[in-house]
């Protein structure tokens, strides 16, 4: 799923953040992923290595951090992890009314010189 | 060698401007629906459906997403509404950038309802929010139950979820059953309505409920800015 535009969008993101910090060279790009997010590690890795090319992150490695999906029951408050389709509290049976976390998407930290 | 904390979304330019367009809706209580589904399973169709039946009392425009053509947005002109073509050469989803570049063509001070017709895909525009009071994914029966399970995202996603082509259900082996228990482990809170546009069936009920979600969108963004409210009606 637009796994380049999303690599593009971290190539641009990396790229001001190292100017800001006064980074000349980019060695790794940490980045964090909800599970639920429909975003596959393997391609954005494929991504990564195509795109950065010619850029401050050239030489740069890839590190993704997967984050496990987390569901709210607003009867009891208790927090559990779901699933795509297993979203039922384990203590009322309720369907969960709120996602706490799985849709993670963003570029958590970088590592230059 | 030094590490430096980021926590940006990768989406961050997409979600300040959906944020933006989304204010924008607010405050001009416009209910905006994004619909989606996958290629063909006539969402068009639909909607050609609603704006004849609820153009005499509800101000609607449109925003068509294609790849290429301007098929689906001739269709909808036919029908006498405002109407916007996105043609995304190729991308596979709307976004807050697109939207925005569209909403110039309009007088929203004339709608009530935009509906925003996704480009067909069951995957990618799941992820990306328009600024939508609603999202609505269109399921038709030759498609096969079993795409809510095999792209749940969308689904999950949808506040109403609409089982179309129901007239040929009987040509299918679509098993309804199934497709409601998939929905329901997926998606207990969604809206479902059956509809067929050639038999013209379901279309009403799913107007009716329109016609709520509309009212209740203007009264909401009629009173939310009027902080000094309670105190007038005191």
């Amino acid at each position: 799923m637009h796994e380049v535009s999303i690599i593009q969008s971290v190539i641009e993101i990396v790229t001001q953040k190292a100017l800001e910090n006064k980074l000349t060279k980019i060695n790794n790009v940490s980045l964090k992923i909800g599970e639920l997010s429909g975003v596959m590690p393997e391609s954005l890795h494929f991504a990564f290595d195509s795109c950065i090319q010619g850029t401050m992150l050239e030489e740069s490695t890839l590190s993704i951090e997967k984050v496990s999906a987390l569901g709210e029951c607003k009867d009891c408050n208790l927090q559990f992890p779901i699933e795509h389709f297993n979203k039922l509290c384990p203590n009322c049976k309720t369907f969960c009314s709120s996602v706490v976390r799985g849709y993670e998407l963003y570029v958590n930290t970088i590592e230059g010189d | 060698m030094s590490e430096i904390k980021v926590v940006e979304s990768i989406l961050h330019t997409h979600e300040e401007l959906t944020s933006r367009n989304k204010q924008v809706f607010n405050e001009k209580g416009i209910y905006v629906i994004n619909m989606m589904s996958s290629p063909g399973s006539g969402k068009t169709s639909l909607l050609e459906q609603v704006i004849s039946k609820l153009k005499g009392n509800v101000r609607i425009a449109v925003i068509e997403g294609d790849l290429y053509t301007t098929k689906d947005a001739e269709r909808i002109e036919a029908q006498g509404v405002p109407v916007v073509q996105i043609n995304t050469g190729g991308a596979c989803h709307l976004d807050g950038k697109m939207i925005k570049g569209a909403l110039e063509s309009f007088n929203l001070d004339d709608v009530d309802l935009l509906v925003i017709e996704n480009v067909g895909n069951l995957v990618c525009p799941a992820a990306f929010d328009l600024g939508e009071d609603i999202k609505i994914t269109v399921l038709s029966t030759p498609e096969g139950n079993d795409k809510p399970l095999k792209y749940p995202r969308m689904f999950e996603d949808s506040g109403a979820i609409i089982l179309n082509k129901l007239d040929l259900l009987e040509f299918t082996n679509f098993d309804k059953a199934e497709f409601y228990k998939d929905i329901n482990s997926l998606n207990a809170h969604a809206t479902i309505f059956e509809t067929s546009c050639v038999k013209d069936q379901g279309i009403n009920e799913l107007c009716t409920w329109l016609n709520h979600q509309i009212d209740h969108k203007k009264t909401r963004s009629w009173i939310t800015p009027k902080i000094g409210l309670p105190e007038m009606i005191k």
